[in-house]
């Protein structure tokens, strides 16, 4: 069957490089000219103004993916160890969130966070923010919840977390349970099969969650808007307001894209250096 | 020689009520090569993996040296496996997953954590190495090696501990025939070299035949019969055995007195004795012990009804009235001839009545059973 | 000690899905919530899912959504099951230079794709319309449209595009364990190549086709950001809906079509859970030799099913399914096609919708309204091409911005006669002298809105913007004009002035008091929930706006602080080369008279420039609720003279000046 079918793989290739490849060296193009159609190397100088910017949105990723990881890895380690049963509606529940819209449940976690809202209202409730106040001799009402760097955070732990445990939950499960067992008999106790065998095992599993979770994270514009009240500004917001919003300058956006798009290679040569984890990870 | 290092107490192993070990009892001698053999599904992997602290029998107890150890888990017993994919770790390479073991620290007398000096853990891993036949080997990546080499790899791995019990499940089931023969003499030497018990189980009965000291047959959970590999054969203790073991004719006779046997209705001569007068046993009688003579010579007639070509010899099904024979001899008789054969008497061998009597021994049906079972690849258990 | 790392592993597990699901609880809860907040609890009712089948703009979204998203599986699957035949035929090395290429969409960042595709589509219809011209020019049988813009098609496109790569990536594993010599099997059993295929090559893969159709789909439809730039103005898909909803404020409506949905797919994943743990059981049940028993009807279906004649219901019901999908979705383009069409932009929550249903009713002209959220927002889609918008509702200096770049039609007044009743107060103003272009909307003021249970002094002064007395508690106005503007009239400059020594004065009060931590935030409509649930003390807004927030929460106050503030205007203009100039005129038409701008009025608060109905409204009201309009209320939707002496209007700014509010606006931000 070989040969004869390769004729398929052409329409296919014509229309990646269409519509993949074509739209990028446009992007490029843009990225290295200016308004008139000057080549310019401004656009990338440029940048320098919103290091802050890029310093921001790459911090609040890294934090967001760690704290993804925390999270995700020993829960996708704990579905691992469940009953099929269990798993299987495990599965479905992590997947299930994605069918209603992720703007829709970023938006509810403002009314979650808001000074006057569900998490603040329990914390007075309970006594908590007087217990601040009389520990801290301070007065606040509330803890500033929303707006915070800390909002921006969460919103991408929430949105993206699923994309963390999935691929780790799948390399753990595709472990062989006599390796473990191979290692425990040569004297590794449970915290050193954990250290010594699992954890390098499901390295790529981690390695493709980690960029699942960080380049969204890093490119985000919608839940920094939403969580972070306009003043936690990321790259995201920066190449959305170069094309649809206030500052129009789409060689900017272009510039700032390609910028984002070189780390995401750099990501993806990470990623095929340290195996294989990658297809099992989209693969549900 | 004879010191029990490990015995088994009333092991019974039940999953989701199907008893797959029902009330074993074993003694195993330190330095023996003992092999657990059986069918798939008997229950010789769980008496294995009960050995080795994987599973905890569900009643009776596990003593090894004396000391009741059921609740130990593997990390801290001085018995290591070679699995039978051998699970070697895919991330590290020849060198590591060998010296594995050593790498974790251990616990001395006073409950301080001790680790071993890398000089100790490199000279260590290359003497294992040595031994194996694996010097040049330690940069290479486990998953680039032939399935022999990854044998010898685990075999290594397991050693270098120094236990004093090697379990070996199925090692050599993934193998070739040649390179399974090689490497059966090979873990013969390794077992003599390092002076320790290695536990082995297969279904392969020559493998099985060819390497122990002691054979523990095993089916449905219960061990049929426990002897050196010459008693087994010689004197199997029931229909399974004699059929499991090597080829046999099994045919329902009496005990007529203390050397006289009578099948099909003919009184013959027999070394075995000890059963009651007039008690109906089951008659054993080995394809190779059977001659071929002229018909008129002959202490029973039959008709030749298949002859195959076995290279050493021919496989020859006889039908005597009604049972069908198999005899192996290097005289032809082709099909349709009426021959007579004549048994010694230390060719019969003769066992008491038990559950297999009447399941066994017919070749009616005959088929490649007998090669169906020595090339059964990697069959699971449980 | 098994059994609690047990437990705690499903604590662990049962605390990470609270975490997932608590803000989705919170979402189907006040689904049922008899107010429109999503924050205040005001009693059950079902009444969003009843105004569900009447919001226009939510029902043409989900439809949208469904229909790119169906149709953008269905051939991605097909596609990408084909491409991946055709990639594993292929060598090694080609292969995988494909696939590292199949694998950009999915690892690059959705905005960088979308980005990407953007730009590609406006430099692709830049082509064409070049193309196009020289092709009408020579020869006159056939004639090609010269204008392109985004809309289904681009978003479409878009959408295959992305979701190929997940079909190959979900095909090829099963490809590649596919046994190579089951072809060649079937070849050899008497099969022809397209019977191998169906037989065997197909049933062979069928998971993972499944598997990549799903997630294909799951894709599409959980898509915003590659939508958001690909879609252009005229199509909307929810999510999109959704993001512009965020901004002010998500209606209830879309809680009750998210509950739907949500609730659809989990009964879809309820029922294939239940089957798949009763197949799992029969597998077990057949391994331990029992017989296997199904419920009469199961057994009933599997058997007409599985029967010769069940071939004919198979084919008969896949038929009938692509038969009403492909009904469905031409009578929609035909339906969406044939009608007049006037594309309308304006701002979010800025009309009373049954406007549109009148119009298109006495007009049989359809309306596709479309909201964006600011005057530079619209400035960008306009300029990025996205946009093939008809009716614009921009600001008076935005107004003056797109007449310096000739942006705008010139209006044929003789098919806008109600612009006669439009006050001349509001009519040749700055930002259209001669008023060519316009016909204004609303009029309004902007204002100090404040909770006057957390300020205890009258305010009338911007000052407590700046006060750290408020620290944490102002909201600064999220746009760069407004809040510039605020701080260079606190000052005592001139909104519109160019001095860059009076703008920079300006920056380092609003950047003073940012440093201080004033400011809780930057809103533009997010202000709404933010004020409405007492979560801020001081924020600046437009009066009208006010208004709708003081029905929320009656705690709000309203002042015009005495250094003045802006006026401003927003009108109604067409855009230059817009394609339905005739629609475009009826409907300004139609919204300038008294009865449209009472309606408005009444709906969005803001002041009528129809000098009849800002005179009537208060009659009006009062016949209409049976209580008389609060003259205070009516005051501040319709500023008084005096208030608006003190005001100015903006007028639009050189460009030096706008980049210099940008550069500093950004330095803001960051």
């Amino acid at each position: 069957m070989k040969n004869k079918l390769s004729w398929l793989s052409i329409p296919f290739t014509i229309w990646m490089a269409i519509f993949v490849v074509v739209p990028i060296l446009i992007m490029a193009v843009y990225s290295v000219t200016s308004a008139d159609g000057l080549v310019t190397g401004e656009n990338f100088v440029g940048m320098g103004d919103y290091a802050v910017v890029f310093v921001r949105s790459f911090w609040l990723a890294i934090l967001a993916t760690l704290v993804c990881l925390l999270i995700g890895y020993p829960v996708a380690y704990m579905m691992a160890k469940e009953g099929q049963g269990f798993q299987r509606v495990a599965m479905a529940l992590i997947m299930l969130p994605m069918w209603m819209n992720f703007l829709l449940r970023t938006y509810s976690w403002m009314s979650i966070l808001e000074n006057n809202g569900l998490l603040n209202q329990l914390f007075r409730s309970i006594g908590l923010i007087s217990l601040y106040n009389s520990v801290t001799g301070s007065n606040i009402e509330y803890f500033q919840l929303l707006r915070t760097p800390g909002a921006v955070v969460l919103g991408m732990v929430y949105n993206y977390l699923p994309f963390m445990i999935l691929p780790i939950y799948s390399v753990i499960l595709k472990l062989d349970n006599s390796l473990l067992e191979a290692a425990q008999d040569l004297g590794a106790n449970s915290v050193n099969v954990f250290r010594k065998v699992i954890l390098p095992l499901s390295l790529p599993g981690v390695l493709s969650g980690v960029t699942m979770v960080f380049v969204p994270s890093v490119s985000t514009f919608a839940i920094s808007r939403l969580l972070g009240g306009g003043t936690q500004m990321m790259l995201g917001d920066l190449i959305e307001n170069q094309f649809l919003g206030g500052a129009y300058n789409p060689h900017l956006g272009a510039a700032i894209s390609m910028v984002m798009m070189v780390i995401v290679v750099v990501c993806m040569v990470v990623m095929n250096h340290f195996g294989e984890g990658e297809e099992q990870a989209v693969m549900l | 020689m004879s010191k029990e290092l490990i015995r088994l107490d009333r092991c019974t192993m039940v999953f989701d009520e199907d008893v797959v070990l029902d009330n074993i009892n074993l003694n195993i001698q330190d330095k023996e090569f003992l092999t657990l053999l059986g069918p798939s599904g008997c229950g010789k992997s769980t008496t294995l993996r009960i050995i080795g602290g994987f599973q905890m029998p569900t009643s009776g107890d596990v003593f090894f040296d004396g000391v009741r150890i059921n609740s130990v888990p593997p990390y801290r017993r001085a018995i290591n496996t070679v699995f039978q994919k051998y699970a070697l770790f895919p991330h590290l390479n020849v060198f590591e997953n060998v010296a594995f073991g050593l790498r974790i620290p251990k616990t001395d007398a006073n409950g301080a954590k001790v680790k071993l000096p890398e000089e100790e853990i490199h000279s260590r891993v290359m003497e294992m190495l040595e031994v194996v036949n694996l010097k040049g080997f330690e940069k290479r990546r486990t998953t680039a090696l032939s399935g022999g080499q990854q044998q010898r790899v685990a075999i290594a791995r397991a050693l270098v501990n120094r236990p004093k019990v090697l379990l070996l499940d199925e090692p050599l089931g993934a193998l070739d025939l040649k390179l399974r023969k090689d490497m059966q003499k090979e873990l013969k030497r390794i077992q003599k070299a390092m002076e320790i018990t290695f536990v082995y189980v297969t279904h392969d009965q020559e493998e099985a035949l060819a390497m122990s000291d002691t054979i523990v047959v095993m089916d449905k959970g219960c061990i049929q019969q426990i002897g050196s590999p010459k008693d087994i054969y010689n004197e199997p203790q029931n229909a399974f055995v004699a059929d499991f073991i090597g080829e046999s004719n099994i045919i329902d006779g009496i005990m007529r007195a203390d050397g006289v046997v009578e099948i099909f209705n003919r009184r013959f001569q027999c070394l075995d004795s000890g059963f009651e007068k007039d008690e109906a046993v089951d008659v054993v009688i080995r394809p190779e012990d059977v001659d071929i003579v002229p018909l008129e010579q002959g202490q029973l007639k039959g008709t030749v009804t298949d002859v195959t070509f076995k290279g050493m010899q021919y496989d020859i099904i006889v039908d005597f009235y009604g049972f069908k024979w198999l005899i192996q001899t290097t005289d032809l008789a082709p099909v349709g001839s009426n021959i007579g054969i004549k048994i010694d008497p230390d060719g019969f061998h003769v066992m008491k009545k038990s559950r297999y009597s009447g399941m066994f021994g017919d070749y009616s049906s005959y088929s490649e059973e007998f090669d169906e079972i020595s090339q059964g690849v990697g069959d699971d258990e449980e | 000690m098994k059994k609690n790392g047990r437990l705690g592993g499903r604590l662990l597990i049962g605390l990470c899905f609270l975490f997932l699901y608590l803000p989705i609880f919170l979402l189907i809860i006040f689904s049922f919530n008899a107010g429109n907040s999503s924050a205040v609890w005001q009693g059950f009712s079902l009444k969003w899912y009843g105004d569900l089948l009447e919001n226009r703009l939510i029902m043409e979204a989900v439809a949208t959504t469904l229909l790119v998203s169906l149709l953008a599986t269905a051939i991605s699957t097909v596609a990408g099951t084909f491409a991946a035949i055709g990639l594993y035929s292929l060598g090694r090395r080609r292969r995988e230079v494909l696939l590292t290429v199949n694998n950009i969409p999915m690892m690059n960042a959705d905005i960088v794709t979308g980005v990407s595709m953007c730009l590609f589509f406006v430099a692709f219809f830049g082509l064409w319309g070049g193309f196009a011209e020289w092709f009408n020019a020579q020869q006159s049988f056939l004639e090609l449209p010269t204008r392109l813009t985004m809309g289904m098609g681009t978003l479409l496109l878009a959408h295959i595009a992305f979701d190929i790569p997940y079909v190959i990536l979900n095909v090829g594993p099963r490809l590649r364990q596919m046994d190579k010599n089951l072809v060649d099997a079937a070849m050899d059993l008497g099969c022809t190549w397209m019977q191998a295929f169906w037989k065997v090559i197909l049933p062979e893969i069928k998971p993972g086709i499944v598997s990549g159709a799903l997630i294909a789909f799951t894709m599409s439809v959980d898509d915003f950001v590659i939508s958001y730039f690909t879609a252009g103005s005229s199509t909307q898909t929810l999510a999109m809906a959704i993001y512009g909803m965020t901004k002010k404020r998500v209606t209830p409506v879309v809680n009750a079509v998210s509950t739907i949905l949500f609730l659809v797919v989990l009964a879809v994943l309820v029922i294939n859970n239940v089957r798949e743990a009763r197949l799992e059981r029969q597998r077990e049940l057949i391994a331990a030799g029992q017989p296997v028993r199904q419920s009469p009807i199961v057994e009933k279906v599997s058997q007409t099913l599985s029967s010769p004649k069940g071939k004919y219901i198979r084919w008969g019901g896949a038929f009938a399914a692509t038969a009403v999908f492909l009904v469905t979705v031409i009578s929609l383009t035909a339906f969406t096609s044939s009608q007049p069409v006037v594309n309308v932009c304006s701002w979010g929550e800025y009309i009373d919708t049954d406007l549109i249903d009148q119009f298109e009713e006495e007009t049989g002209i359809r309306v596709n309204y479309q909201t964006t959220d600011s005057n530079e927002t619209l400035y960008s889609l306009l300029k990025s091409g996205g946009a093939d918008y008809d009716v614009v509702v921009p600001s008076d200096y935005m107004i003056s911005q797109l007449l310096e770049e000739d942006m705008l039609e010139e209006l044929d007044y003789d098919n806008i006669p109600n612009f006669d009743l439009i006050d001349d107060r509001f009519k040749y103003l700055p930002y259209d002298p001669e008023n060519k272009y316009t016909v204004p909307y609303t009029w309004g003021t902007v204002g100090i809105i404040y909770n006057s249970t957390m300020v205890d002094e009258e305010i009338d002064s911007w000052s407590c913007l700046y006060d750290d007395k408020y620290a944490g508690k102002v909201l600064l106005i999220g746009n760069s004009r407004d809040a510039f503007g605020i701080a260079l009239k606190y000052l005592g400059y001139s909104m519109n002035t160019t001095d860059e020594n009076e703008i920079r004065e300006a920056y380092e009060l609003v950047a003073d008091a940012n440093r201080r931590g004033v400011f809780q935030g930057k809103v533009m409509d997010e202000v709404f929930q933010t004020m409405e649930g007492g979560n801020a003390a001081i924020a600046t807004y437009y009066a009208g706006d006010y208004l709708t927030m003081l029905e929320n929460n009656e705690d709000l106050a309203f002042a015009w602080p005495k250094e003045g503030t802006n006026w401003f205007v927003d009108a109604m203009c067409v855009l230059k080369d817009a394609p339905h100039k005739e629609e475009a005129e009826a409907w300004i038409n139609f919204i300038a008279s008294t009865d449209a701008n009472l309606a408005n009025m009444d709906f969005i608060w803001y002041a009528s420039p129809n000098k009849e109905a800002l005179e009537m409204y208060p009659e009006w009201y009062e016949e209409q609720y049976d209580e008389p309009l609060d003259e205070e209320i009516y005051n501040i939707i319709a500023a008084p003279q005096e208030v608006l002496d003190r005001c100015e209007m903006y007028v639009c700014l050189p460009p030096e000046t706008r980049a210099l509010y940008n550069e500093l606006w950004v330095q803001l931000g960051i």
